[in-house]
């Protein structure tokens, strides 16, 4: 992985923040503890609802309420964490005290409030950016809770890491048949196995999910399309193109996609070669909320190919598939 | 557009006024709120490292206060109270002693406010009162998070707002139930009107919500391309000053106003967010600090602008005026603070 420091440089001096979700009971605050008293140098305001939880001193430990605001900007699934705007605006005051900031959500929280106030909120972004989400579950109850509740598909889909903890108390088979359940959701999120949530901290901070330079960085686990599409109904595809992207069509096509869609389009990432431009335009989208920007070049040799990752529910892939073909020069 | 300022460098040096009529330090951590006791006669400072300094002539003093962050500072009966992220409501004295008027746990104390014979703090969703000795007298809750308060000229009311609108309570009052001024959306800050004529909010969405008392009719202020933090009536309460534009954004709450009215801008057009006003206790002025580090007084009948500290010191985050109108405190995000002596000489 590549140094935190220049995971972002077009807003320097932004505080990384982690979301740390998953089901009560499968692993996350003995992951917090972990990530705090390791001795790594590394300075954390945590941000938890559950103080009494957490078992280890931390001088900047933020007992919040999680307050889901609605937006007044006629995206209806448009929400932001009030609570968490006040809290990094309160935090910035002392900045000096500490490196990155982790937030714990409850373990039926929704992860798109929270991922859309660093896209939507100005004070926020531009003072913090959103390093990645990382999901905690448990081997042996994954497949009951994603029976039980669409929280849990959520967190799965919305994660760029998952923590695959307790793999203790399941056997070799329950391992690969729950690594299967989360790749049909997301095929795209690294999967860490772990006992006791035990992993070396790397995996899971400063990785730079949502910096729009690595979108994409990180493949799927295994490209086999992905036939097996499993009745809990979050999925994930991708598409490649080869010719070049015509910008308008586009804009167009994922504008209206986004507003039609966007209830169901939980993560949207993209990396596109423009026609007559050397560098690559980066996209990524939360439900309706979109970013993009122009990154580097591709690397000398590799192919110029667009690629484009969905995951969310409801996905008609023929349908994107065309879609996106559709947006390349004629 | 009108009242615009040459800078930097115009001439004569914008800093003339800071530098032959002010005393300033940097003071090394964010300075969080700024405020004059209720004499005049003693400024402080509330800065992010958690200690508050107190000025009064020549003297500046380093008051420990909070374990953590100062993130409200207000005026008290006499001297000083702060709210800081270590759950702690506190008073300081003049003289620069510190004592706990109430403790909130993990909670952070994120606003206070207070008026002649009462103190006020927010924590979470809960509104708390106190006498002016400190002694409690209710608590109030609120639908969400409290994210601004303000009493009203008098003391009698204070206003809360949340999301989903803002809450009036009367200090008072046995009965405990507020007049809710209800809007959708998520309300940032709040103002009340010195005549009691409106409340008005800030909004999540850039733009300002405003009730009538009254009638209660809605007012809308929108068009700022950024949240507005600070909103602050004339003494007189004809005009509005906010925050959140390239200028001082002013909304005219005479001849029917602002429903209907343009603003007036002020100071403006270069681009530069104004990120904190402060009106003149006693007269049509505005006193509005920015995000690059200008500091103008603004005189809003002839639109003229007088600068008072000249860009480079760190974005405006607090300005207050004392309660003769003859000091100006303001401060930086980067430490940077200075009282400015306006008073005839």
């Amino acid at each position: 992985m590549s140094d935190a420091s220049t995971s972002s440089p077009e807003a320097p001096g932004t505080i990384p923040v982690t979301v740390l979700t998953g089901y009560l009971g499968a692993g996350k605050t003995t992951l917090l503890n972990r990530i705090l008293s390791e001795n790594h140098g590394r300075r954390y305001a945590v941000v938890v609802n559950e103080f009494g939880e957490l078992g280890v001193d931390n001088d900047l430990v933020v007992d919040s309420d999680e307050e889901v605001f609605e937006m007044n900007n006629g995206c209806i699934c448009c929400t932001v964490r009030g609570d968490l705007i006040r809290i990094v605006g309160g935090l910035m005051k002392r900045r000096d005290r500490f490196d990155g900031i982790i937030i714990e959500t409850t373990g039926l929280a929704n992860p798109a409030p929270v991922a859309q106030t660093f896209f939507v909120d100005e004070g926020v972004r531009s003072r913090a950016r959103l390093d990645a989400i990382v999901t905690v579950v448990d081997a042996k109850h994954l497949p009951q809770r994603l029976v039980d509740s669409h929280e849990a598909a959520d967190q799965i889909a919305f994660a760029d890491v998952i923590v695959l903890n307790k793999t203790d108390l399941v056997s070799a088979e329950e391992l690969a048949e729950v690594e299967n359940k989360i790749r049909a959701i997301n095929r795209f999120a690294e999967i860490h196995r772990t006992e006791r949530a035990s992993l070396p901290i790397a995996d899971v901070l400063d990785r730079g999910a949502f910096d729009l330079k690595r979108v994409l960085a990180m493949e799927p686990g295994f490209l086999t399309d992905d036939s097996h599409e499993h009745n809990d109904d979050i999925a994930s595809v991708s598409f490649e193109v080869e010719r070049p992207i015509d910008p308008e069509k586009f804009n167009a096509w994922i504008g209206q996609l986004l507003a039609e869609k966007g209830p169901d389009l939980l993560r949207t990432k993209g990396i596109l070669h423009y026609a007559g431009e050397d560098r690559r335009f980066a996209f990524q989208a939360v439900h309706m909320i979109a970013d993009g920007d122009f990154i580097g070049p591709a690397r000398e040799g590799e192919p110029r190919r667009s690629r484009i990752v969905f995951i969310g529910r409801n996905l008609n892939r023929p349908q994107l598939r065309r879609g996106f073909e559709a947006c390349q020069v004629s | 557009m009108s009242g615009e300022l040459e800078r930097p460098g115009a001439e004569p040096s914008p800093d003339f006024l800071l530098q032959t009529r002010g005393a300033h330090r940097d003071l090394g951590a964010y300075v969080v709120a700024a405020a004059f006791d209720r004499s005049g006669a003693q400024a402080a400072f509330a800065l992010g490292d958690g200690t508050v300094r107190l000025v009064a002539g020549e003297e500046w003093r380093e008051i420990a206060v909070h374990d953590g962050a100062v993130l409200a500072l207000a005026a008290g009966a006499s001297g000083f109270v702060t709210g800081g992220d270590d759950g702690r409501f506190r008073r300081v004295t003049s003289a620069g002693e510190v004592g706990d008027i109430a403790e909130y746990g993990m909670k952070w104390v994120e606003h206070v406010a207070s008026a002649q014979n009462v103190l006020a703090c927010a924590v979470g969703r809960r509104l708390h009162l106190f006498d002016a000795a400190g002694t409690p007298l209710k608590s109030l809750d609120h639908p969400s998070s409290v994210t601004g308060l303000a009493f009203d000229t008098k003391g009698k009311r204070i206003g809360a707002s949340h999301y989903n609108g803002a809450s009036l309570w009367f200090v008072a009052s046995k009965s405990d139930s507020p007049r809710v001024l209800t809007w959708k959306g998520s309300h940032t800050a709040i103002a009340i009107h010195p005549g009691g004529e409106a409340v008005v909010t800030a909004m999540q969405e850039n733009a300002l919500h405003g009730w009538r008392l009254p009638d209660e009719q809605h007012m809308r202020m929108s068009g700022y391309p950024s949240k507005t933090r600070s909103l602050s009536f004339t003494h007189n309460g004809r005009w509005l000053a906010t925050s959140g534009a390239d200028g001082i954004v002013l909304w005219p709450f005479f001849g029917g106003g602002p429903m209907g009215k343009p603003p007036v801008e002020l100071a403006g057009g270069d681009g530069v967010t104004c990120n904190f006003v402060a009106c003149h206790p006693g007269h049509d002025s505005c006193a509005a600090g920015f995000s690059d580090g200008l500091v103008v007084l603004a005189d809003i009948g002839s639109e003229r602008i007088l600068p008072v500290a000249s860009p480079g010191r760190g974005a405006i985050s607090a300005l207050a005026w004392s309660p003769d109108g003859t000091h100006l405190a303001f401060g930086s995000e980067t430490g940077f603070a200075a009282i400015v002596d306006f008073s005839k000489r």
